[in-house]
């Protein structure tokens, strides 16, 4: 793979005296969406948060953009262009709609002078949450409270976002919706790197996938082959997939 | 009823003193997970320095106060949280809660034999005279006290939801791991809120010391009913403490006044016990659930 914008080199590392990542390696094509699938406790959400920098690496190295960014603070990684999303509901239910996407702000730089125009484009691109704008965030949906997340993650023009589980407590409808707004990111040259339960409907849109068993790599490919591949169906999707085999 | 407006007033005074020490309870316990048992003591000791800067450093009262406030805030807000909180919270809430007890009783006993075991006189910045309004004598210090404080937590309250960095210490508070994620200084922020804490228990001090007078065992009732205030008001809300705290100060005057002197202790203590029983999140607190 040419002038990949992520790169993981045998990081290893964990929670205290566990490791979780032993070795992961992978590379990550620029511009593309890819999914991260395995079984519990493969370490997919491990991964994140070590590329954003929330875990203690033992060895192992990470570059973006060709640059070592191994132990890179948040702050450092998002004014790189680096976005990540966790898992789960992300908001500060008791402030504004307006004062949570004012967050996605936080660690813009000096040269960056049109924030309040990006923040206004970010509402209007979303007239729900633009009519709750200074409603308490608490009072948003789970698809809305998803879609104010990812709006908050993209107010820096990030080249990249980790997104962990986006589909988890949403309704079918919604996760098409949030697939959408990743496609339509993709599409305008943002790469998404993303772990997704939901492994069917993930791969089926992602431009790759990738398999993670044990902390390591244990498979890389386009998202087609991945998806019919009746080893993965076999292990890591579970007997509904292994009977459409 | 002139009687009873007048107590009202000096309750609602002492009450905001209270309520100063229950906010920055409150706000240590949001962003850190501290329970500061020495907060009674945090509100005795700046006046204590004061004193003796004036005493050992011959600096006018003024210039005392200032370099007072600033070495508390210092030692007591940034050196508490570095020396005390930083390495006990990382073996949990109880062994850090009794550190703070162990700081309160160093702090008091420290006060006794470092400056002085008798109450001492402490300046008024404020007017101390009364004045009679329809037959009712008003101390104009216990308005004064009442105005300042309440100008106070307005600014701590305009500071918190009005501006950038209140809100990230906001965020902060709420969700620390989202926070991080979104580039916010969760450190710095929550050494924030232990300044915070520090410059509204020097407040306090200033502003109850001249009542009180300047004494090692001040901080014993005050740090328990600031305990009790943020108990009522809920201990998850600045607006809680506020009310928290004027309402056991009110409670405590007019038990004073019209129950017994003796037993004036006991009274908020009653109302503490029907709170956690009624209301256990406080009058304008929000349920809460922890994971353990």
């Amino acid at each position: 793979m040419d002038n990949p914008i992520l790169e993981l080199d045998e990081v290893v590392g964990g929670y205290g005296r566990i490791t979780i990542l032993h070795g992961t390696s992978f590379r990550v094509r620029r511009g593309a969406i890819i999914t991260i699938i395995g079984p519990n406790g493969a370490g997919k959400s491990t991964v994140f948060k070590a590329i954003f920098g929330l875990l203690n690496l033992s060895s192992g190295t990470i570059r973006f953009n060709g640059t070592d960014i191994t132990g890179w603070s948040p702050r450092r990684l998002l004014e790189a262009g680096i976005v990540y999303v966790p898992q789960g509901r992300n908001i500060f239910p008791e402030l504004s709609v307006r004062h949570n996407l004012e967050f996605g702000a936080v660690a813009a730089g000096p040269d960056i002078t049109d924030m309040p125009a990006r923040i206004e484009a970010a509402l209007d691109r979303f007239p729900s949450l633009r009519q709750k704008a200074d409603q308490q965030a608490s009072t948003l949906s789970g698809g809305q409270q998803k879609q104010l997340e990812i709006m908050r993650g993209l107010l820096l023009d990030p080249k990249l976002i980790l997104i962990d589980e986006p589909s988890i407590g949403l309704s079918p409808l919604l996760v098409q919706e949030t697939f959408g707004i990743l496609t339509d990111l993709r599409n305008r040259g943002v790469t998404i790197l993303m772990v997704e339960q939901n492994a069917r409907s993930a791969l089926e849109m992602s431009d790759e996938g990738l398999v993670l068993e044990l902390g390591r790599t244990r498979m890389q490919g386009p998202a087609r082959e991945i998806l019919h591949d009746p080893r993965v169906a076999q292990l890591f999707l579970g007997g509904a997939m292994a009977e459409v085999e | 009823m002139a009687e009873f407006i007048a107590y009202l007033i000096a309750g609602l005074a002492t009450g905001a003193i209270y309520a100063l020490a229950a906010i920055g309870f409150t706000l240590v316990w949001q962003t850190s997970q501290t329970i500061n048992f020495a907060q009674g003591e945090f509100v005795m000791l700046p006046a204590i320095l004061i004193l003796a800067m004036v005493g050992f450093l011959g600096a006018p009262f003024w210039l005392a106060t200032v370099l007072g406030i600033a070495l508390f805030v210092l030692l007591f807000g940034w050196g508490f949280k570095i020396v005390i909180v930083d390495p006990m919270i990382r073996h949990g809430v109880l062994p850090l809660a009794i550190a703070t007890m162990a700081l309160a009783i160093i702090m008091k006993e420290g006060a006794k034999d470092g400056f002085s075991a008798e109450a001492q006189n402490f300046p008024s910045f404020l007017p101390v005279q009364t004045i009679s309004l329809g037959g009712v004598s008003i101390s104009l210090q216990h308005i004064a006290i009442i105005l300042v404080a309440c100008a106070a937590i307005g600014g701590l309250q305009w500071f918190v939801t009005r501006t950038k960095t209140g809100r990230q210490m906001q965020a902060a508070a709420q969700n620390p791991n989202v926070a991080l994620v979104l580039g916010i200084p969760v450190a710095r922020m929550v050494m924030l809120t232990f300044l915070i804490n520090a410059g509204l228990a020097a407040l306090a001090s200033v502003l109850i010391s001249p009542i009180y007078l300047a004494k090692f065992s001040n901080g014993e009732v005050i740090g328990l009913f600031a305990f009790i205030a943020a108990i009522v008001g809920g201990f998850n809300q600045v607006r809680g403490a506020l009310a928290g705290g004027l309402i056991v100060g009110v409670i405590d005057s007019l038990a004073a006044a019209y129950i017994s002197t003796s037993y004036r202790l006991a009274v908020p203590l009653v109302l503490l016990v029907i709170i956690i029983l009624v209301k256990p999140e406080g009058l304008f607190g929000r349920k809460e659930e922890r994971r353990v």
